[in-house]
Order: structure tokens, then sequence, then C-alpha cells
């Protein structure tokens, strides 16, 4: 595990109220940040102790003046936003102009904020994959998306050859620096690549247990706020090793990234492609890997009833067998892969260093959506080894 | 320290007595039903590529409606705070939970007040367990859907003798709990004789009857709501009923198709309200309908996670729109000037004939009083 990170003691007292809660959170948990996070909180909080104290209230300023008329009664000093911190924070009348302002600093502070090394121009691989099953020839797959790309075909159906397309990606030559962390991701709904090796792999089927477990907590809940809140602490507090597989159970970070995914909502604890999707976009955003592989699932048909509660596990009581709901599935899972695409091009900051693959199990062809286009006849694991090359 | 980090801590037996149900003691001159939907963006409605899913609303109810297509949320984009700056015409900043009651008197509140009408003529019926008994006094708050969760939970969780999720059995368990807990649940009667009314139980009765035997087979929250809502004001014909459907918002948990079959079965709730208010002689030509979505939803890429939420300051989870159908409509008309969601308030109160107070919106010119 890394050194603790060290703040300047006055930097955070010097810091706008609304900020404090937030990054005494990532620092009492500083061991647990991807090498990634590390680098990006280091730059910021260097550049910022480093700035005359002048320029420093002046980039403040505006967001400090908000706050004050925010009606906030925040210690700088708190541990973390309860949801009851966060409401009050939402529902305000000047939330939006707070929320602008967050924005405004943070665009400042990461433009002038410089990180070590050549990570951010690493080129960077994106995987999304529908799972076979769909009936994706009755329709056109991703039109807006295709409009940008190139369609690529395959000797054979893609599903055929994920998993050496996907071993092949993983036991690749990394660049120098780069962290086991950093390298591989693979977010799926079923368990098809959970035992590739070289790769940080999350899969719901294998997570049921776990899943399970914080339902049944989270079902619990009393109607009130400081009831969820205890909760939230709870689930943050069990020891989830014992849910996990030992894969997970043996990876503080990757344990961590997984408990606070399911406490972030999103339906990462209800639908897979949920969790897919959502994880997929967290793991981008925070662990920032080269290769990451998203693969959607067929979600099951909400039964009749059950649905209403929808963290209620459906099988239960309820008589009406369990069905796929292919239909349904194509249309998330076609929206959502949409969506992980658009969070790279949000969180990586160079995101024309990476390439993105829309591949379907079924189809003999992928969407290639990057700075060039392929040519015809190209090898399609050879492309992307090349391009990570 | 990311941005993300600082914003996340962030029974149909029963309806065979139809026509022995008396009238109400008073006969309201003219009747609002307010329907709010939940969030559902203009990409899934009103554009090229949404119309399909609002089929009778384009097809069929716009054609003959007052309709606002720009309609602005600028308080807080939560579903309590919208819904309580409607009725009261103020934005509210309050608990999103329901917790506490709206800052300024509701619609509810300014018309009993005024006009003397018991609370037997106001009434909300809502899939939405937010709102709760706080969003006004003197209001009857009927929590449709938390009614059918709590009966499921019980079965599920082997509180009830009831052990299957099989339809007699769950209307079983309703009428149980509509019988000893809804108030705990979050039902809200002004005066228990209300809710003790024979005629009043028998409208829920008959709903969840219907609900249960019904030949469509309905199970949805917001299916639950509608005949509820129906059966309110096909035997209470209160002079103030509002309606919400939320089915859409299963959105918040990232299925897209599911949203999407949501906004049509809104779609669809609507028009048959609007087609029983159109066929019972008694509401024809004294209702008036609106219709309205509380706001749309983010946008796709945005840092809150697109079409899941409600959050961001855009123009996609702000732009919302609003119906007009009935007497107060006039000519049918499309008015593309942007109005706001709390100018609705001001018009709703004096095509009723009472006074709002004053409020930061503007009454409608197009809204006949």
């Amino acid at each position: 595990m890394p050194d603790e990170l060290r703040i300047p003691a006055d930097l955070i007292r010097r810091l706008p109220a609304t900020f404090g809660p937030a990054l005494n959170d990532q620092l009492r948990q500083s061991e647990l940040l991807f090498p990634a996070e590390r680098r990006q909180l280091e730059a910021q909080l260097k550049w910022l102790a480093q700035l005359p104290r002048a320029e420093f209230d002046k980039l403040f300023a505006p967001l400090v003046e908000v706050e004050s008329r925010m009606d906030l009664h925040w210690e700088s000093s708190a541990a973390g936003m309860s949801v009851r911190d966060v409401g009050i924070l939402a529902r305000s009348p000047l939330y939006p102009l707070w929320r602008t302002e967050v924005e405004r600093v943070f665009a400042r502070i990461d433009a002038a904020a410089e990180q070590p090394g050549d990570f951010q121009n690493l080129p960077r691989l994106l995987v999304c994959v529908l799972p076979a099953g769909l009936s994706v020839k009755d329709q056109p797959l991703w039109p807006e998306l295709s409009a940008q790309g190139t369609w690529l075909s395959l000797d054979r159906p893609f599903g055929e050859m994920l998993p050496q397309f996907a071993a092949a990606l993983a036991k690749r030559a990394c660049p120098p620096g780069l962290e086991e962390d950093e390298r591989t991701w693979v977010i799926e709904s079923d368990t098809r690549l959970a035992d590739l090796p070289g790769a940080a792999v999350l899969s719901w089927d294998d997570l049921a247990t776990m899943r399970r477990e914080f339902l049944r907590r989270l079902n619990a809940v009393h109607r009130d706020l400081r009831s969820v809140d205890q909760t939230t602490e709870e689930l943050k507090r069990i020891d989830i090793a014992r849910l996990v597989g030992p894969g997970i159970a043996a990876n503080a970070r990757l344990r961590e990234f997984l408990r606070s995914l399911l406490l972030s909502g999103n339906g990462s604890l209800v639908f897979c492609n949920s969790f897919v999707e959502w994880g997929a976009s967290e793991a981008l955003r925070r662990a920032q890997p080269q290769v990451l592989i998203a693969s959607f699932g067929i979600r099951q048909k909400l039964k009749p009833f059950s649905s209403v509660v929808l963290f209620e596990d459906q099988n239960r009581s309820n008589p009406a067998p369990d069905e796929g709901d292919p239909a349904g599935s194509l249309v998330d899972a076609l929206e959502l892969s949409t969506y992980v695409h658009l969070a790279v091009q949000r969180v990586v900051r160079r995101p024309e260093r990476t390439l993105t693959l829309m591949a379907s199990c079924d189809l003999n062809r992928v969407l290639v959506l990057g700075p060039s286009k392929p040519a015809a006849e190209t090898n399609l694991t050879e492309l992307a080894l090349r391009w990570l090359a | 320290m990311t941005r993300r980090t600082l914003f996340r801590i962030l029974a149909a037996a029963v309806s065979q007595r139809l026509g022995a149900v008396a009238p109400p003691a008073r006969k309201p001159a003219k009747r609002i039903v307010l329907i709010t939907l939940g969030g559902i963006r203009r990409q899934e409605s009103w554009s090229e590529q949404g119309l399909r899913y609002i089929p009778h609303l384009y097809n069929h109810l716009l054609p003959q409606s007052l309709f606002y297509p720009y309609t602005v949320n600028e308080g807080v984009t939560s579903h309590f705070n919208t819904i309580a700056s409607v009725l009261t015409g103020v934005w509210q900043h309050v608990d999103d939970w329901g917790g506490d009651k709206p800052g300024s008197p509701t619609l509810f509140h300014q018309f009993l007040a005024q006009t003397g009408a018991g609370p037997e003529q106001t009434w909300v019926v809502t899939s939405n367990k937010q709102l709760t008994a706080n969003i006004s006094p003197g209001v009857n708050v009927i929590l449709s859907k938390q009614l059918m969760v709590e009966a499921v939970e019980r079965i599920i969780t082997a509180q009830s003798a009831r052990a299957r999720l099989e339809r007699e059995q769950i209307l079983q368990e309703m009428t149980a709990v509509l019988e000893t807990d809804a108030e705990r649940i979050g039902w809200g009667v002004p005066s228990e004789s209300v809710f003790r009314d024979p005629e009043v139980k028998q409208t829920f009765l008959a709903a969840l009857a219907r609900f249960i035997r019904g030949n469509e087979a309905p199970a949805t929250g917001d299916e639950l709501t509608f005949l509820i809502a129906r059966e309110v004001l096909q035997r209470l014909a209160p002079a103030m009923l509002m309606i919400n459907f939320s089915d859409m918002e299963v959105a918040h948990s990232g299925s897209y198709s599911l949203h999407l079959g949501g906004i049509t079965r809104a779609d669809m709730a609507c028009y048959r309200m609007w087609e029983f208010i159109r066929s019972t002689e008694a509401l024809r030509d004294n209702t008036t309908m609106v219709i309205m979505n509380e706001f749309g939803r983010d946008p796709d890429g945005s840092s809150t996670n697109g079409f899941f939420n409600h959050r961001t300051d855009t123009e996609s989870c702000r732009l919302a729109w609003t119906m007009v159908l009935g007497p107060a409509s006039g000519k049918p008309a499309v008015v593309e000037r942007p109005m706001r969601q709390i100018d609705l308030t001001p018009s709703i109160a004096a095509w009723m004939g009472f006074d709002c107070g004053k409020t930061p919106g503007s009454r409608l010119p197009e809204f006949h009083a």
C-alpha cells in the first residue's frame, strides 16, 4: 500500500466548507484510492498548496460567497456527508449556482494541476459487448454511433472469439509503471470472463451473496433519513470479504470499489445491466484502466406484483416462473453501452486516445469508434493490441 | 478530490353496489383533475423520436387541448418539491421525502377555506410515496402503490398468513392493510369520519377488486393508481382530484425499456381517464383535466448518469409540458410562449373561482375562467 497522503495542515481549513467533508472522506481512506485517483488528488492538492494566498482566495471567493448564503452548518472537519446533508444542499435555491461554481473551480484546478508521468496520454481500449440471444439482426444497432465509426467484419460471431480476445488483451505487455489495478478491467453480467488471468473482474452473477445481503439490510430501512444514514454507515463498515470470491476479497481497493458501487445506487443492486454500465462508468472515472470490457446480459422479466418492490428478491413467494426479457434487455443494453462510451468522453482526460469497440456476441462484425478507420481485412485482436502497444 | 465525490453523498363483487351509492352532499360547479407524471424527457415524449411512446397524448388528446410545450420547472427538480410548488404557486425548498409541509398554502387549502367545501371534496391519489399527507392540510391522500407495496412485502417476508404472490391473496392482503394500517403507510385523511364512511371504503374495495380481477391483468403501481383514482372520481366526484403516476421512475434503477414502458402506461392512463370523464354525464361539462410532467431527466452523457436521474440544471431536466383539457382549455391551441409551472396555480384557482393568494406565478391568459 502506498504511503498516507500528506496535506498541508491548513489547506482543508482554507477550502470552502462544502469541500471539507468530501475531501476528508477521501483522505481517511487514501490507501484505498486507485493509482490514478491518487495521482490526481496529489496533483490537485500540490497545486492548491503552492497557489499564492491571494490567488487561492480569488479562486474560491465566488463559491465561498454562495455558501455563505446557503444556510449550511457544516464543519470542514466532518468525515463525510450524510444523506440528510446532501438533501439540504440539493434543495437549496442556490444549489444550481453552487454546482456551477464547483464546476468552474475544478475546471481551473484540473487544467493547471499537472500529473506526473505520461499516463494521461496512454492509448486506451473500451469494449462493450451485447449478450447472445438478442434480436440484433432485426434492427440497426447504435445508429448514431455508427455514423461516427466503422463496422469491421469478423470471420465468426464475436461471442465465439470473446474469450480468446479478452485473454490476449489481458496478457499484453503493459507500459512500465502501470500498476495492476489500472491495466485490464472486466465488468460483466454473467461469469464468462470471471477467471480471466491478469484482469480485475466484477461479475454480477458471482456477486449474488453480497447483493442479497445489501438488499436485505436496505429493505429494513425505515421511512426516515436517519434510518437511511444509519444503514448506509453499517453497510460501509461490514466485512464484505466473506461475501465475495477470493480474488476480490484479497484486493482491498477492488473490494471497496465494489462496496461503494453497490451503495451508490443507479440500479447497480437491482439490474445486471445497470451494474455493468454504472460499474464501467465508475471504473473509467476512478481506476482509469487502460483496457475495459463491459459485457452486458439478459435481464429477467419483472414479475407481476413483486416488481413494485424492486429491492426484494423477485423469486420469494412469487409463483411466476423466471423468464428472460431479451427484447427489453436489447433496449437497455444499447442505451447503457452508449452511456459507457459517453463516460469515456466525459471522464477520460484525452478521450481521443481511446478506441471503442461496440460488439454483439451474435454478430460477426463490430463497430469501431476511434481516431482512424481500420482496413477492411484487419484482424480485430491484432488491431486492438497494435492500438495499445 | 473529484466533482463526483463532492456531489455524490450526494373487490368486483362490491362494485355491483355502484347504483346504490349516494351522491356527494354538495355538487361542485367545477371540477379539476390534475395529473402529474414523473420525470420524462423531451426525447422520450414530445420529439420526433419520442412520439411513439405517447401515442394517445399525441394523436387523441393534443388535438382537443390547450397545450404548453415549453413549461419550465425553475425549482428543485425533485418530486415533492415540484408538486408542492405547483400546488402552492411558490417554488418550494423542503424535504424531498415528504417529511415537511409546503411553506405556503396549497390550492386544496385555499379552496376549502374560501368555499366552505368539506374535506370530501379534495383528494390526492398517488403512486409516489413521497406525496404523504404533508402535501396539504385538509386533503385526503391515498398512497395507492404503497398499499400494494405493503401487501406484497407482508407476503414476501412471511408477515402474513397469505404465502404467495397470487392475485386473490394479494387482494386479501391489500384489504387487510386498508382496514388496519392505512395511516401507518402514509395515507392521510383530514377526519376519521371520511375514512370510516362505508361509501369511501367501498370506493377503495371496488378499485382493488377491479385491479386484481380486471381482464387486462394489471399489476403495476400506476395501474392501481388509475383504478383507484377513477373510482374516487366516479363514486365521490370531488371538486379537486390530483393523481400522480410514477411507473417511469424505474429509470432510477437504470432500465431504459422499463422506463419507456412506464411512459407508455402513463400515456394510456391519461387517455382512459379523459375518456372516462367525457363519457360520464355528471363530469363531462364541468371537469377540466390538466396533465403535466414534473420535469424531464438528465441529459445523456451527464455526470449524473443521464436518464437515471433528474438533478441537473439543464434544459433536458427543467423543460416540462402542460396539457389542459375540458372547459378551461377553450379552443384547442398550442401556446409556444414559455410558462412556469407555478403559473398553473393562479390559473386553476381563478377557473375554480377562488383566490390562491399572492404568489409569484402569473395567471395564464389562455386558461379560461
